[in-house]
C-alpha cells in the first residue's frame, strides 16, 4: 500500500525550542491513523507543517508526493480542521463556508449540503461568534469536508463536543477511512483512540516513540498469562519445554509469555494437569500509552505536589 | 487569482468592520450638511460687515481626511483581523500562495476605498454645495464639480494609498494597535515636525508627505497647510506609487518567509 501523508526527517524548531525533532512517519489509505502525543508534543505542529503553514527547520512533509503549498486547490485534495478558533467570529456560518468555498472553486451547493451534514443548517445565518464550541467543531469539520477531499486532517475534533458529538464524530472518521479516505486524527487520549483508530503514530517531546497498529501495540505490552494451578511446578516445567517464559509469582501463579491461553489450556489438558484459572493479562492501551509516554511528558504534574 | 480576488472580496463583504466604516463615512457627510447648514443660516442673519469677517473652510478636504483615516483602519483590520483570531490559517489552508492572498486582499481593498472615499468627497462637495447655495461665504470656492473633479479624483488615489499602507503595515506588524499609531504619525504627525524644519526643508520634504500628494497630482498645490507643493503631478503620482509598492514588498516577504 502507498502512502499519501509522507512526514520525512522533520525538525521545527522556534526558536532554541525543538517542538519536532527528526519526525519521520508514513500514513496510508482506507485507515484512521491515530496521531498519539501528550499536550505539547508536537501534534498540531507538525500538522501545520504538513499543511505548509510553518516552516519546517529541516525536512519535509509530502501529501500524494507533493508539499501543500504547491497545491492550486488545495481544498479539493486536503480537508483540514486545526482548531475550532481559526475563524472569524463575526462571520455567520454560511458566509465563512461560502468564501472558502469560493476561494477553490467549489459550488455553492456543497455549502448548503455540509452544513446539513454537521446539523448546523438551523444556525447558518448566526455569527460564529454565538456558536459553543463543539458547533465551532462541527463547522470546521463542514469547512474540512468542503472540497470533498481524500486526506484529511483532524486536530483534536472530539474537543468540546458531547458524547452524541463525540460518537457522530468517530462513526464519520471511520466512515471516511472505510471509503478509502485517509485520516490523519490527532488527540492526547488514547481512549479515544482505541475506538477510533486502526494505526498510531505516537510522539512525545517531537520524537517518534511508535508507529504500530492498534493491535501490535495491545500485543507488545501483553504482559503473559496469568495460570494458577495446585501442580503449578509440573506445569511450569512443561510449558518451559514448549519454548514459553514461566515466572512463578510470589502468590505461587505462574505468568507466563510466548504462549497464549489456548495453548496453555490445551497442554494442561494434555497432560492431565488441573488449571483453576487462566487470565490473559493485557495492558490497557491507556496504560501502555501512558508508559511510552512517560518520560517524553512537556508538562508532567510533579508526584510529590498531587500526592498530597 | 480570480478565486483569491473573488474570495476575499466575500470576506470584505461579510464583517461589521466594513459596515461600520461605511457607516463612519455616512454620519460624517451628514455632519457637513448640519455645518453647512448652520453656516448658511448664520449668513443669512448677518450684516455685511458681520459677513466679511466669516469665513468656512473647504469642506471636501475634511472628507478627503476622514475617509482616508476610516479606510485606512479598514485596511489594517483586513489583515490584523486574521491574525487576531488565527483565522490567517484557514486562509493560508485554503489558498497556500501567499502573495496571492495579499495582491487580492490588495485589489479589494483598493477597490473599496476608491469607490467609497471618492463618494464622500464627492458627495460632501455637492450636498453643502447645495445647501449653501449661491451665497459667496468667504472660504468657499465657486467652481461647479467638473472643475474640481480632478482634485477629487486625486484625493481618492491619496485615500486608496493610505488604505493599502493601512493593510500592508497590518501584515508587517500583525498589530492593529501598532499599525494605526504608525498610520496616525505618517498621515499628521510627521508633517507637523516636518514643517518646523528649518526652509528649504520643510517645503522639501513637506512636499514627499503622503497627504500632501492628492493637490500635488491634481495640481492645485496644498494652500494654507503644513504640507509643501513642489512636486510636479507625475512625480506625485510616482510618490504615491512608492507608499504604497514599498510596503506591499515587504509586507509579501514577511508572509512568505514567517509561519502563519
Amino acid at each position: 500500500m502507498w502512502s499519501v501523508i509522507e512526514v520525512n526527517e522533520l525538525t521545527k524548531r522556534y526558536g532554541s525550542a525543538v517542538a519536532v525533532d527528526d519526525l519521520t512517519f508514513h500514513v496510508k489509505p482506507g485507515q484512521v491513523t491515530g496521531f498519539l502525543g501528550p499536550n505539547g508534543a508536537g501534534k498540531s505542529t507538525t500538522m501545520r507543517v504538513i499543511l505548509g503553514l510553518d516552516r519546517p527547520t529541516s525536512g519535509q512533509a509530502l501529501v500524494n508526493g507533493r508539499r501543500y503549498a504547491e497545491m492550486r486547490r488545495p481544498m479539493r485534495e486536503v480537508g483540514a480542521l486545526l482548531d475550532a478558533g481559526t475563524v472569524h467570529g463575526g462571520r455567520t456560518a454560511l458566509d465563512h463556508l461560502r468564501w472558502l468555498a469560493r476561494s477553490n472553486r467549489i459550488g455553492k451547493d456543497r455549502v448548503v449540503s455540509l452544513l446539513e451534514l454537521v446539523g448546523l443548517a438551523g444556525v447558518a445565518r448566526k455569527r460564529i461568534r454565538t456558536f459553543s464550541l463543539g458547533m465551532k467543531q462541527r463547522l470546521g469539520i463542514a469547512a474540512a469536508l468542503l472540497g470533498d477531499p481524500d486526506v484529511l486532517l483532524f486536530d483534536e475534533p472530539v474537543n468540546g463536543l458531547d458524547p452524541d458529538g463525540v460518537r457522530w464524530i468517530r462513526e464519520l472518521m471511520r466512515g471516511l477511512a472505510a471509503e478509502g479516505r485517509t485520516v490523519l486524527l490527532s488527540s492526547h487520549l488514547m481512549s479515544e483512540m482505541e475506538r477510533t483508530a486502526d494505526h498510531l503514530v505516537i510522539i512525545g517531546r517531537g520524537r517518534l516513540i511508535a508507529d504500530t497498529s492498534v493491535r501490535e501495540l495491545v500485543g507488545r505490552f501483553q504482559r503473559g498469562v496469568l495460570v494458577r494451578s495446585p501442580r503449578a511446578g509440573e506445569l511450569a516445567e512443561a510449558l518451559t519445554t514448549r519454548g514459553a517464559t514461566v515466572v512463578t509469582e510470589p502468590d505461587g501463579r505462574l505468568t507466563v509469555t510466548g504462549l497464549d491461553a489456548v495453548e496453555i489450556g490445551d497442554l494442561a489438558a494434555g497432560r492431565a494437569i488441573p488449571v483453576h484459572e487462566v487470565t490473559p493479562h493485557t495492558a490497557s492501551l491507556e496504560d501502555t500509552y501512558l508508559r511510552l509516554t512517560a518520560e517524553t511528558t512537556a508538562y508532567a504534574s510533579s508526584p510529590e505536589r498531587t500526592a498530597r | 487569482m480570480i478565486d483569491a480576488l473573488a474570495a476575499e472580496w466575500l470576506k470584505i463583504r461579510t464583517v461589521r468592520s466594513t459596515l461600520i466604516v461605511l457607516v463612519v463615512l455616512a454620519v460624517f457627510v451628514g455632519l457637513m450638511a448640519l455645518l453647512a447648514w448652520y453656516a448658511a443660516a448664520a449668513w443669512d442673519a448677518m450684516t455685511p460687515e458681520q459677513r466679511s469677517h466669516m469665513a468656512v473652510s473647504d469642506l471636501p478636504p475634511l472628507a478627503e481626511w476622514v475617509a482616508s483615516l476610516a479606510l485606512a483602519v479598514l485596511g489594517v483590520l483586513t489583515i490584523t483581523g486574521e491574525y487576531g483570531t488565527g483565522m490567517i490559517r484557514t486562509t493560508f489552508a485554503a489558498m497556500p500562495t501567499r502573495g496571492a492572498v495579499l495582491t487580492a486582499k490588495a485589489g479589494v481593498v483598493a477597490a473599496v476605498a476608491y469607490v467609497t472615499g471618492l463618494a464622500a468627497v464627492v458627495a460632501t462637495f455637492s450636498v453643502t454645495r447645495l445647501i449653501m447655495g449661491g451665497r459667496p461665504i468667504p472660504g468657499q470656492s465657486p467652481e461647479p464639480l467638473s472643475d474640481r473633479l480632478p482634485l477629487f479624483l486625486a484625493m481618492a488615489f491619496s485615500i486608496t494609498m493610505f488604505a493599502l499602507l493601512g493593510l500592508f503595515l497590518g501584515a508587517i506588524t500583525r498589530s492593529a494597535a501598532g499599525s494605526i499609531a504608525i498610520l496616525v504619525a505618517v498621515w499628521h504627525l510627521v508633517p507637523i515636525v516636518v514643517s518646523h524644519l528649518p526652509a528649504p526643508w520643510d517645503e522639501r520634504i513637506g512636499s514627499l508627505m503622503p497627504a500632501a500628494l492628492a493637490g500635488q497630482l491634481a495640481g492645485v498645490g496644498n494652500p494654507d497647510s503644513v504640507y509643501g507643493s513642489l512636486l510636479p503631478p507625475l512625480v506625485a503620482l510616482a510618490v504615491m506609487a512608492a507608499y504604497v509598492a514599498v510596503p506591499y514588498g515587504l509586507a509579501a516577504l514577511r508572509l512568505n518567509r514567517g509561519d502563519a
